[in-house]
Parts: C-alpha cells; structure tokens; sequence
C-alpha cells in the first residue's frame, strides 16, 4: 500500500523531474499552477509535457505546446459553461470539449452538441466525449457539420449514447464509400434510416494483415 | 461617473499624507476608507470542520491503481533508506510484467491492438499518453519476420493517443488508426487518436 | 535572555509555524496540519468571497471548494511564501466561476438585510444600516472593479500581491482600483 500511495501521490513536478529538460520546468510549473488555481484539470498538461520531453521538443516549442493546451482548457471550460449554464463544469467534461477543440471541431457546434435536448430517457452526466469524438469523426469524412449534429442528435433521441455513437460516425463512413461512392447527403439520410440499428462497429479494430504466402503461417 | 481628484487617489493609495488633503476633498477620502472599514467585519461562519472532513475523505479514498497504465509505466520515485531493499523487490517485480500477458479487460477497460508495417525495422514501440510517454515500456513484436509489428493490450476505456517509434529514434504516426490530432508543439507531427471501448 | 522590546513597541513573540513549513508538514503526510492554514486564512477568504458574491452562503461554499483544491493541489504551490497570494487566487477564480453561474443582484437582495428608509445624513444611520448600504453599493460594481476595491481595501494586499492573485499587470490594477473608487463613491451618494 506505501507503495501505491507513492507513487499515486505524485506531484506533477515530480512527474515532469527527469522527463522534461530542466530548463522548461519553471515554465511547466507556472502554467499547471495557472490551471489549478483556475480550477482547470491539470492532466492533460502534465501529458502534453511529457509528450514533448520524449519526443525531444524544444524548450521554448514545449512550454508553448503546454501554453495552448492551457488555453484550449480555458476555452473547453467557457463552452461548458455556456452550454450546461448553472451547471458546475466537470474536469472530465472540460478536458474532452478540449480535445475535440484539438481536433479542429468548431466550438459552436460543440456548444450545439452538448446542449442538445435531451434523450426521452436522460442519463445525468453522460459524458460528452462519445458525442464530440463521433461529430469529429464525420467532419473529418467530409460530412457538413451541421448535418453530422443533427444525424447524432437524431441517433440521441432514438437512445443512442456513449460509444455507440461512435457506430453512427462509422456507419456513415462505411456508407459513404459503399457502391462506388455516395454523395454525403445520401450516406446520412441511410443512417438516419437504420436508426437506432446502426451496427456495432467491429471492436478493437483488428487490422486485416496481409502475410506473405508460406511465411510462418 | 464621478471623478476622484487624483490627490484623493493618492492618498487612497498611500502615497499622500490624507492630512494634507483640503477640506473639500476629505469627505470623498473619509467615506471610501469608511466604507473599507465596514466592509472588514470578520465573518460569522467558519468551513473548518467541512473542509477537514472532505480532506479525511479523499485521504481514506485514495484511488486504485488502473493496469496496465501501472504496471507498464517505469516511475522513479525517492525511498526512505529503511525502505529501499524491501519496496525495490516489488517495483522489479511490477515494473517488468511483460504487456502480453496484461490481465482480461475489468469492467472499464478494454483490448486495444496496434499493427504497424515496418519492414526491415529493428524494433517498434508504442509510446502514448496510455504509458506517460515513456520510452520502452509497450514493444510490438514481429515473430516471423515479415515487417508486420503487432502487440495488443488492455487500456483503460476512453481516449488515448498515441505514436510508434521505430528503431528507437523515428517517431511515426500510425497510418491505420483512423483518427489523428496535431501534436500541439508547432511542426505539423500528428498525434493517432485511439478510443478504447469497455 | 530576550531584550527588552524597544520603547512603544510591543513584545511580539511568535511561535506560529511559517506558511512553508507548515506546507512541507502536510505534504510529507501530516493532512491534519492543513487545518493550521485553514484557521489560518479563512476569516479573510471567506470575507472576501462574501464580498464578491454578495452571499455569506455562497461565500461558505466558494472557499470550502477552494480550500479543499488546494489541499489536493498543494504540491504545486511553487512558492510557500506565497501561500496567501495562491489562495487568494483559487478562489477569486471560483467566485468569478459562481458569479458567472447567477445573478449577482438576486442574491444580495435575497441575502441583504432590509435597506433603510433614505437619509440625508450618513451618520444618523445604524452601523449595520450603514454596512447593507455598502454592500448594496459594492454589488453594483462589475465583478473586476469589486474584486480589486476589496483585495486592496478590504484585504489589505499590495498591487504586487494583487497581482499575484489575479494575472493583472499593475498599472491595469491601478487602474482598476481606480475606477472602482470612483464607482462605490457614486454607488455610495446615489443611496444616501
């Protein structure tokens, strides 16, 4: 147990010692001492560092790294507050509105998506990740952002939450490329129509591989 | 809005005597400091006892370690001396748990398999925000010689990103993943984006 | 043997631990000594949330949460010596972060005891008329100009600890100070 606790009692800066150049540590520490005090989640920050200590950044590109992942927080939590008014904003909710910020989703359909109505059956504190993943998905597959929230918030209201989601994004990637290609229009309107029988997309994702013939088969 | 004359501001600010003032410009400086006074009763209740008990709280709700990310991430940490022999024998014995053989996935987590094409390659390793960015701690294997590295192991569900390095230098985004984000440190590398479902 | 304190001044003999060691103590284990801070800092934590949010309620509960992050987070705190300065800073975060989540005039109303009839003369009223009407002068200020009037003349801190506190340079908290005067002296002759 003197154990775990040692090691689950880490301070961020002992995490960051020995990992990240010394000379980025103060930088490092002022801005997670910033998120604290702004009551942002610290984490992602600590991750980030890390990040840049193994991949070798330099100094003044990592602090920067850090620095905006600090100001995508700051604006993660402005959303969160914006959508969820009267609503204390989750560490966990701020840090996955902060990663779809990363994934160049447009903050105001995130603010759309998160204050969607909600689903005939509601689950208090459904966390938002699913959702936003799912809509980055589609943006990335070329679909209009504005018809990628409405198929979601269709799939929410038929009772589609958390990871299941994400099988709409990927039915709707698989329909865009079936039977020589359809246009994105087509491929939601198909999904819509499966709704809420979208398949299950096929979990973990193992890669077909091709192997040579008669290599160690 | 009304203006303060600067001497009053001065005074306020205590960089004039509030004495020298003249009489027309001591009752703007008397009714602020007055109504700093009023405003500077202590307060009736206290938060000790609530915070004290929420402190005990997350004191005896220390969480549990999550595997693999545990047992896969080599920590350093300072020993007491008293300590050192007895605490080393079990970090030698958790730090070196090869991934394969990771435990089935508990309630939260899920198997998360990474493939990479890299022929010709001596060694390839994943490194992601799963394992700390640690070097060496998560290494594909490619048994039969054919240039396909593979490795599978079980993740805390949720999202996680991560890289391959190759030959312990290149850093490589997997092609296969499907989902990416830019790194963040202002050279364009991206980042695969893996989600791992319970 | 102690000297003899100098003419007029008090014997001031203090063995109240510092705020680092104090620090050091709870992060090698010894969670109980937080409560040393605690005693230490609420009264003006507590004032100063109770002056931004106008709420003694609200105020509890912004410096409750802010107390228990920085024990969670204590570690972080880069400077010790600069206990104060942080705590100040927690929770004018998390009272900017109620703020944003109501109406500040609702709750002084809720929370204000009841105005007295007007005056001509402030010294006719009872202090604790006087104390409503300034804190019904104080609430019509924006959140930024309150916030420094109260650091500043209620709190007592330098424009370097203000500055601490709340990420501003010191010109613009100055400046702020400033306004914010100008704005509870008219807040103050429009009430009386």
């Amino acid at each position: 147990m003197t154990l775990l606790l040692l090691l689950l009692l880490q301070s961020p800066h002992a995490r960051l010692e020995g990992r990240v150049p010394t000379a980025a540590l103060p930088g490092l520490d002022s801005l997670i001492e910033q998120a604290v005090a702004e009551s942002l989640p610290t984490e992602p920050l600590v991750q980030k560092a890390l990040e840049g200590g193994a991949k070798g950044i330099p100094v003044p590109r990592l602090v920067n790294g850090v620095r905006h992942g600090l100001v995508q927080l700051r604006d993660a939590r402005a959303i969160v507050s914006r959508a969820t008014p009267g609503r204390a904003s989750l560490d966990g909710d701020v840090a996955a509105v902060a990663a779809a910020l990363a994934r160049g989703l447009d903050p105001g359909l995130i603010e759309r998506l998160l204050s969607a109505a909600p689903p005939p059956e509601p689950s208090p504190g459904e966390p938002p990740g699913p959702v936003l993943h799912a809509a980055a998905d589609l943006v990335a597959h070329g679909f209009p952002a504005d018809s990628a929230a409405e198929l979601l918030r269709a799939a929410q209201r038929q009772g589609l939450h958390g990871t299941r989601l994400l099988d709409v994004a990927v039915a709707a990637s698989h329909e865009l490329q079936r039977e020589g290609g359809r246009t994105p229009v087509e491929a939601l309107a198909r999904v819509r129509a499966m709704l809420p029988n979208v398949p299950v997309a096929s979990p973990p994702h193992p890669r077909t591989v091709t192997r040579r013939p008669g290599r160690g088969s | 809005m009304t203006v303060i004359d600067p001497r009053v501001q001065e005074a306020l600010d205590g960089e004039r005597d509030p004495a020298t003032l003249p009489p027309e410009l001591r009752e703007d400086y008397a009714r602020l400091t007055g109504a700093a006074a009023l405003l500077s009763a202590a307060p009736a209740t206290s938060v000790a006892d609530r915070v004290m008990a929420q402190i005990r709280e997350i004191r005896r709700e220390a969480p549990a370690p999550r595997p693999p990310n545990w047992l896969l991430r080599p920590v350093t940490f300072r020993l007491r001396p008293v300590w050192t022999l007895a605490v080393a024998a079990a970090v030698a014995a958790v730090v070196f748990l090869p991934f394969r053989e990771a435990a089935k996935p508990g309630a939260e987590e899920g198997v998360a398999q990474f493939v990479g094409h890299f022929p010709g390659a001596r060694s390839v390793e994943v490194v992601g925000s799963f394992n700390d960015w640690q070097r060496g701690a998560l290494a594909l294997r490619d048994d039969d010689n054919d240039g396909i590295w593979h490795g599978a192991v079980v993740l805390p569900a949720g999202q996680h990103e991560y890289m391959f390095v190759v030959d312990g230098e290149r850093w490589v985004s997997d092609p296969l993943a499907g989902r990416y984000v830019d790194d963040g440190f202002g050279a364009g590398q991206q980042n695969a984006l893996l989600i791992v479902r319970p | 043997m102690t000297k003899p304190a100098p003419r007029g001044s008090p014997l001031v003999v203090s063995d109240a631990p510092s705020d680092s060691s104090v620090v050091a103590q709870v992060l090698d284990g010894d969670a109980e000594a937080f409560g040393i801070i605690i005693r230490r800092y609420e009264p003006g934590l507590l004032r100063f949330a109770a002056r931004m949010l106008g709420s003694a309620d609200a105020a509890a509960d912004a410096v409750a949460e802010s107390l228990v992050r920085a024990y969670r987070h204590l570690a972080q705190c880069r400077d010790p010596e600069h206990l104060k300065s942080w705590l100040y800073r927690i929770t004018g975060n998390r009272c900017r972060s109620h703020i944003g989540r109501r109406h500040m005039s609702d709750i002084a109303l809720d929370d204000a005891p009841p105005l007295a009839d007007p005056v001509d003369t402030w010294a006719v009223l009872e202090r604790s008329e006087q104390v409503a009407l300034v804190e019904r002068a104080l609430a019509q200020l924006q959140p930024e100009k309150r916030e420094a009037f109260v650091l500043k003349h209620v709190e007592g801190l330098s424009y370097e600890e203000m500055a601490d506190v709340t990420g501003a340079r010191i010109p613009t908290l100055k400046m702020r100070v400033h306004r914010a005067r100008e704005a509870l002296l008219l807040a103050l002759k429009e009430l009386v």
